[in-house]
């Protein structure tokens, strides 16, 4: 029973890892930057997320805006942030991305306080057991989210023009470029799908604690890196995976291996194992 | 002027701003590092308006013999690195004859050596480390250390609550570690079996994996150690599991904040604590009620620690009736005061011994449980 409960808490751990992960190398693959600001956007989509639903009553209204809002901020992250800069080397736009990460977490501070915010009426909390494991709404909700997002991702990339056009600007932007495709259209895009995912991610944090505060992106910041060279760089459903796996290696890490390890550095052994046995990444880039 | 220059000025400006202060020629100097950004900002947030109600009561009594108190503040970030040039900048640069930390046990630790180096007097307000009273003998510590508050826990569980099968759910710093290690220490006095012990780190907020360990545990009583913005989402989190059995925290879930984050399943949590919030005694009613009315937000035991270690120091000074630190040292040392946090007085190594208070929250709020009064249990080393 312990057994499942756990494998159960590493899939839910995953899926969290998962949302946040996808946005994250949607953008590494299209402009090769390591967006560490991506774990700002996720702590924004949490505030949002408590602020509407403590405003409005509607969690579900409190979620579609938080994504749309984050989204576009992303957008202008790529527009003020990294256009100016893509013609830099790639450290460039990653100091830049830290910078902007840091300068976010300290202005939730001052907007928002030092204390951190809570739902005044927690959503989602009820239980719903489901072959004999018992988890809340909310717990639910987040693996659901993390595996129909990507499937609405792969959707969109294999049947649809818009997802042709964006696998042609990844593959080789000037060919892309022309054939028609306009790629700037195409960037922008991708980042609001990017950070609307970390909106979702964190707006689930915020559900499944009840706290959102300025330095929660500190852990995915980093974290969120392993995950995605472990899916082989901008491989969309080999970063679901690879943080799906990641989740439950820490669930039982956690358990049994707490007296060698931190659960936190788990991620980064799991990685460099990975990495000595298949260079390339436990997936090929798509 | 150009684009340039104007950065440069506004920067300096900007900086002169934040660490001047206000500079008055007849004014006493006091030090104060706190964490105001970074993962401690909230603590370090209660515990400067905790100081700075202390200050301004000061000030009104006519300050310290006659000179205004002036506060110099620091943000350390509860880091070691940033702790040890402020207390440079403190002493060299500002000049202060005495200094307070109002942040976590790495920033202090690191931080007291160099105020015993250069002879300054040094009070921390709520860090918990055995090893910043060890110091020397320039620095005190006016709350609880961190082994003294577990074994009062330890008391608390195998005595008070007669639970006797526990689990140890502890955070991985100065404080869970210190806590952690004086329940251990005395569980065994109070015939208190510790099954099982996970770690947890600061950043931990989803607790999933222990919480399915520990239901199958099946412990008496959970001894869990955290601070409000740890053990809100941990103590939900074991209830929504349907695990029963009570939770015991420590000082660092005394904030309205943890009850504001657990929501129902807060209620039931047993705190050890420096601060009763139905004490009858006057000065701690009346500093309650301050602080309330300060800061526009419930009391915790960090902004009570905070005005406590002010209020001593204060004290001292005027006692002192000189600048001299050695002679603010010596005042201090012989201290007898009663203040929020209940009556303050040193041994030899600078720690301090009163009653631990047991708070337990009831209808949203920490209420009076009972009190440790065992003093040979509660006795802080003296060296």
């Amino acid at each position: 029973m312990l057994f499942v409960e756990l494998l159960v808490q590493g899939l839910l751990q995953g899926s969290i890892y998962g949302l946040i992960a996808v946005g994250l190398t949607l953008v590494y693959g299209l402009l090769r930057i390591l967006h560490v600001a991506h774990a700002g956007l996720f702590t924004l989509g949490g505030y949002i997320c408590v602020i509407l639903t403590n405003q409005t009553g509607s969690f579900l209204l409190a979620v579609l805006a938080s994504m749309l809002l984050v989204g576009i901020t992303g957008m202008l992250i790529y527009r003020i942030c990294y256009q100016p800069i893509l013609d830099q080397p790639p450290f460039v736009p990653l100091i830049a991305s830290i910078g902007l990460f840091i300068a976010m977490e300290e202005l939730f501070r001052i907007f928002f306080g030092a204390y951190g915010l809570s739902f005044t009426e927690l959503p989602l909390q009820e239980p719903l057991p489901f072959l004999q494991v018992s988890l809340k709404q909310a717990e639910w909700l987040t693996m659901l989210m993390s595996v129909g997002f990507v499937a609405i991702l792969a959707f969109l990339a294999n049947r649809t023009k818009l997802g042709l056009a964006w696998k042609a600007t990844v593959t080789d932007p000037e060919i892309a470029s022309s054939f028609g495709v306009d790629i700037i259209q195409v960037r922008y895009l991708n980042f609001f799908i990017g950070s609307s995912l970390a909106a979702a991610s964190g707006c689930m944090m915020a559900v499944l604690n009840n706290l959102v505060e300025p330095t929660m992106g500190s852990v995915p910041s980093y974290k969120m890196l392993a995950i995605i060279v472990l899916g082989g760089l901008g491989n969309v459903r080999g970063t679901l995976i690879a943080a799906i796996l990641l989740g439950i290696i820490e669930s039982y890490g956690t358990i049994y291996l707490d007296d060698l390890l931190d659960r936190d550095s788990i991620a980064f052994v799991f990685l460099i194992i990975a990495l000595m046995i298949r260079p390339q990444g436990l997936f090929q880039r798509t | 002027m150009n684009k340039k220059n104007l950065t440069v000025f506004l920067t300096c400006a900007l900086f002169s701003f934040i660490s001047l202060g206000v500079v008055n020629a007849d004014s006493v100097k006091i030090g104060f590092n706190v964490p105001l950004t970074g993962f401690a900002a909230a603590d370090g947030k209660s515990a400067l308006n905790g100081a700075k109600l202390a200050v301004e009561q000061a000030n009104q009594a006519g300050g310290i013999n006659g000179k205004m108190i002036e506060l110099v503040v620091y943000d350390d970030q509860a880091s070691p690195k940033q702790a040890v040039p402020i207390a440079n900048k403190l002493i060299e640069k500002d000049n202060v004859k005495a200094a307070i930390s109002g942040s976590y046990s790495g920033s202090t630790r690191a931080a007291a050596g160099v105020f015993q180096a250069a002879g300054i007097p040094y009070i921390s307000a709520y860090a918990v480390h055995p090893d910043i009273t060890r110091a020397g003998n320039y620095v005190f510590r006016t709350s609880f250390m961190g082994e003294v508050q577990g074994r009062a826990g330890a008391k608390l569980v195998g005595a008070t609550l007669q639970r006797k099968r526990v689990v140890l759910i502890t955070l991985k710093n100065d404080f869970g570690k210190s806590l952690a290690a004086g329940f251990k220490e005395a569980a065994g006095q109070f015939n208190v079996q510790v099954v099982n012990e996970y770690e947890y780190s600061i950043k931990d907020r989803q607790f999933g994996p222990i919480v399915a360990k520990v239901k199958a545990d099946n412990p008496e009583a959970i001894y869990a150690t955290g601070y409000f913005f740890t053990a809100g989402p941990l103590v939900s989190q074991l209830r929504a599991a349907g695990i029963t059995a009570p939770v015991i925290g420590q000082e660092g879930y005394d904030s309205a904040q943890f009850i504001k984050i657990a929501g129902k399943a807060s209620e039931g949590t047993i705190i050890t604590t420096s601060l009763d919030r139905d004490s009858t005694s006057s000065e701690t009613r009346s500093f309650i009620k301050e602080f309330e009315a300060m800061a526009g937000h419930k009391v915790d035991m960090v902004a009570a620690s905070g005005h406590t270690a002010m209020k001593v120091l204060v004290a001292a000074m005027k006692k002192a009736g000189t600048t001299n630190p050695a002679a603010i040292r010596d005042a201090i040392a012989e201290t007898s005061l009663v203040a929020s946090t209940g009556t303050i007085s040193f041994n030899s190594l600078g720690e301090v011994q009163k009653n631990v208070q047991v708070q337990v929250v009831r209808g949203g709020n920490f209420h009076y449980h009972s009190e440790i009064r065992d003093q040979t249990l509660l006795a802080p080393p003296t060296r």
